[in-house]
């Protein structure tokens, strides 16, 4: 049997390359990184490398200009002989556990308000959510004015209404009203953000829910335990994590108010940082101060991701 | 005209760029001299507006142009100094306050030639700012000006109550006392801020105390005169001042003396300036009397500013030329000292007795008479432990422990504590 050949037909026509670029990009494995790669690279650059390097400064004697030397943990075995360090990680946990528990109860109040056919809705929602648009540091000089000593509002209004003797509570100089006060600016700051994120979650309850709870006899308070909050669960895991992050890391408030005072009183692990850090230029100590609790965070974004992920599936 | 086709365009210009950035030198045509000069927004504000102005005839002078940046007080430009040290880039010149080239002494190119003209011309540089600037027998920053702390009282006041000038830190307490029986008490902050510390290191030194030993090793707080000197404040706190100066700012004994409410404060002279810029009630009440002294002498703070040229700056030549065109010259130096009104004053012996001085018959207590004038940490040098008791605001701490119920002993301690645990970091 005689094998023949095929007649030769050339080499397949090009495509124009416009075409092959489409045929490119309409694939998922090449479309999908090239989208992602801007995002990478900004969070490589902005966040991973700081990171990195704040890290290498943590575990070093780094001093602004010099040379540094790694030094394993010592900053961090030394920060804890330190009395302003001590009362600065005490004040850390007491200005965000009570930051925290009032914007909890105070977002779940206001979101069920919210919630609520009102006059006026969506300029009402609006107008809650200015705390959190106004940059923070312009705000927290308005409060500053309310509670200085020498213009206090708070304390002229007290006192005008008899509730107050003159001259009224010292509010950046002594200990607990310096605290109050800081804590008071945080809360008003951060309910918009639980109000709004928890009132997108109540809209998102099934109407049918409630409709079967009060068919079957549940008064309001019944359905807000058992219907409302177990269907806002993950939401508020979600909101409580990101707000725990923030108010640990809070800086401009206490840096506006207080500046740490009275007798450290009210220095978070930010403005402890930077004053060691940048102020003094022992910027290895600076890190390690901003770092201390980067375990403990991480633990708690691990535990709350992981209650997440349980509730939703 | 020969016309260039869009490849000759392309091929000639990615050829230049890539010439450029591998010699990182820009081509003949563009070297143009320039250099950027960082300082503060100064208290005295028409003092900023006549260094545009200056610059601006430098520039048409040398050919060399000039931008001046302005940054707010303190923080912002701690912050703004180190991340320009980190990152190796930013201004040529930084204006520096107080003991900063200590801190940044490796990185601040020694500057001893120009000070060198500048003493042969205007004389040696005043104490306060040979302890800031000279860091270990090299300039690493030239003496620009400087601006004390001094007494500042409502005249008005003591002469309707017939109240005698203090002359000690005891005086003042009788004094005070009446002050607040008026309505007027005292201000002296005793806060975590520079005020803070710019008063108690004078009441401390005047007693014989000091933080740090002249070796900058030995810590000294713990000592019969820092208990002189914290008794001497808890009586001030509970009969002569409010307890609202536990929380003040920099800023707030200024406000309230100019507010009508303090009837002396310890300050410089920004905040009689300011009162009287602003044209305020109480602008004509207010005065400046000699600083108090105390059992060991008559001692003040000061706070020299000094203009240092980064060791990354690739215009060292040009930014000497600038400094040299500010300070050298007797017309452009007294030109720039007369428009800070009394607030910026000239740091070199031959200019003491400055014109400026004159200028308003309240400013005759700045001529300092048998004051001396330090800077913080005071005697011992300024090196970066010193700086941390300082900036760590231990100082005020310990009297603000002390005023609000700390027995005076347990807050020494503390204080004595926590700066040897510094000394030995």
């Amino acid at each position: 049997m005689a094998i023949g050949t095929l007649p030769a037909t050339g080499a397949p026509a090009r495509l124009p390359w416009r075409t092959r670029v489409r045929e490119t990009l309409d694939r998922e494995r090449v479309l999908g990184p090239l989208f992602i790669t801007p995002a990478l690279i900004l969070i490589l650059l902005l966040v991973a490398y700081p990171f990195c390097v704040a890290l290498y400064f943590s575990v070093s004697n780094a001093f602004i200009g010099r040379p540094s030397h790694f030094i394993g943990l010592t900053n961090f075995i030394r920060l804890w002989d330190s009395d302003a360090f001590r009362q600065t990680f005490q004040n850390a946990f007491v200005f965000t556990g009570i930051s925290i528990a009032f914007k909890l109860v105070l977002g779940i109040s206001l979101a069920l308000l919210l919630n609520q056919q009102l006059w006026f809705k969506r300029l009402i929602r609006g107008a809650v959510l200015l705390p959190w648009v106004i940059p923070t540091a312009l705000s927290t000089l308005g409060w500053w004015w309310m509670f200085n000593s020498l213009y206090s509002v708070v304390n002229w209004t007290g006192i005008a209404l008899g509730l107050m003797d003159p001259p009224g509570p010292n509010w950046l100089g002594q200990r607990y009203y310096a605290m109050t006060a800081v804590i008071t600016v945080n809360i008003w700051r951060g309910l918009p953000f639980f109000a709004i994120t928890i009132l997108a979650g109540l809209v998102a309850i099934p109407k049918e829910l409630y409709e079967a709870a009060q068919a079957d006899g549940a008064g309001p308070w019944s359905r807000f335990w058992y219907v409302t909050l177990p269907m806002l669960k993950p939401v508020l895991a979600v909101v409580v994590l990101f707000s725990t992050i923030f108010t640990f890391s809070d800086f401009n408030i206490v840096y506006v108010l207080t500046h740490g005072g009275p007798i450290n009183t009210t220095h978070l692990f930010a403005t402890y940082s930077r004053m060691i850090g940048l102020e003094s230029g022992r910027i290895g100590e600076g890190a390690a101060i901003s770092l201390y609790l980067f375990p403990l965070l991480m633990f708690v974004v691990w535990a709350q991701l992981r209650f997440v992920r349980k509730q939703a599936y | 005209m020969t016309r260039l086709s869009r490849r000759q365009f392309v091929i000639g210009g990615t050829t230049g760029l890539a010439a450029i950035l591998a010699t990182r030198t820009a081509p003949a045509v563009g070297q143009t001299r320039e250099i950027s000069y960082l300082c503060w927004n100064n208290f005295a504000p028409n003092s900023d507006k006549k260094l545009a102005e200056i610059g601006q005839r430098f520039t048409k002078d040398t050919g060399i142009k000039l931008k001046i940046d302005h940054i707010s007080h303190m923080g912002p430009q701690q912050a703004k100094y180190a991340s320009e040290v980190q990152t190796q880039a930013g201004h040529d010149l930084v204006e520096m306050r107080m003991h900063f080239p200590w801190l940044y002494e490796p990185q601040l190119v020694d500057v001893s030639d120009v000070v060198g003209e500048l003493e042969k011309r205007h004389g040696k540089a005043i104490s306060s700012s040979y302890e800031g600037a000279h860091v270990h027998g090299v300039w690493r920053a030239v003496p620009q000006y400087h601006g004390m702390f001094v007494a500042t009282y409502r005249e008005d006041l003591f002469k309707k109550a017939s109240l005698k000038v203090p002359d000690t830190w005891e005086d003042l307490y009788i004094v005070g006392k009446e002050l607040k029986k008026m309505g007027n008490p005292v201000g002296i902050p005793i806060s975590q801020n520079y005020d803070s510390i710019s008063t108690a290191g004078p009441v401390l030194w005047s007693y014989g105390g000091m933080e740090v030993d002249r070796d900058g090793k030995t810590v000294r707080i713990n000592s019969p005169a820092t208990v002189q000197t914290i008794e001497w404040y808890k009586k001030m706190f509970r009969d002569c001042m409010e307890p609202e100066v536990l929380s003040w700012s920099d800023a707030s004994n200024n406000e309230s003396i100019q507010q009508g409410k303090a009837g002396w404060i310890h300050n410089p002279v920004s905040a009689y300036i300011i009162a009287k810029q602003r044209k305020l009630v109480t602008a004509d009440g207010i005065n400046h009397h000699r600083s108090l002294g105390g059992p060991a002498g008559r001692f003040e703070t000061d706070t020299p500013r000094h203009i240092g040229i980064w060791k990354f700056s690739k215009n060292v030549d040009a930014s000497k030329e600038w400094i040299r065109y500010l300070l050298g010259k007797r017309e452009t130096y007294d030109e720039y000292i007369m428009s800070g009104d009394a607030f910026n004053l000239p740091v070199y012996a031959k200019l003491q007795d400055h014109p400026v001085l004159r200028t308003d018959p309240k400013y005759a207590a700045l001529k300092g008479e048998g004051v001396e004038y330090h800077t913080y940490g005071w005697p011992a040098p300024p090196s970066d432990k010193v700086q941390l008791i300082t900036n760590a605001y231990i100082l005020p701490n310990m009297i603000a422990k002390a005023v609000t119920g700390t027995p005076t002993k347990d807050a020494i301690v503390w204080a004595e504590t926590e700066m040897k645990k510094i000394m030995a970091g």
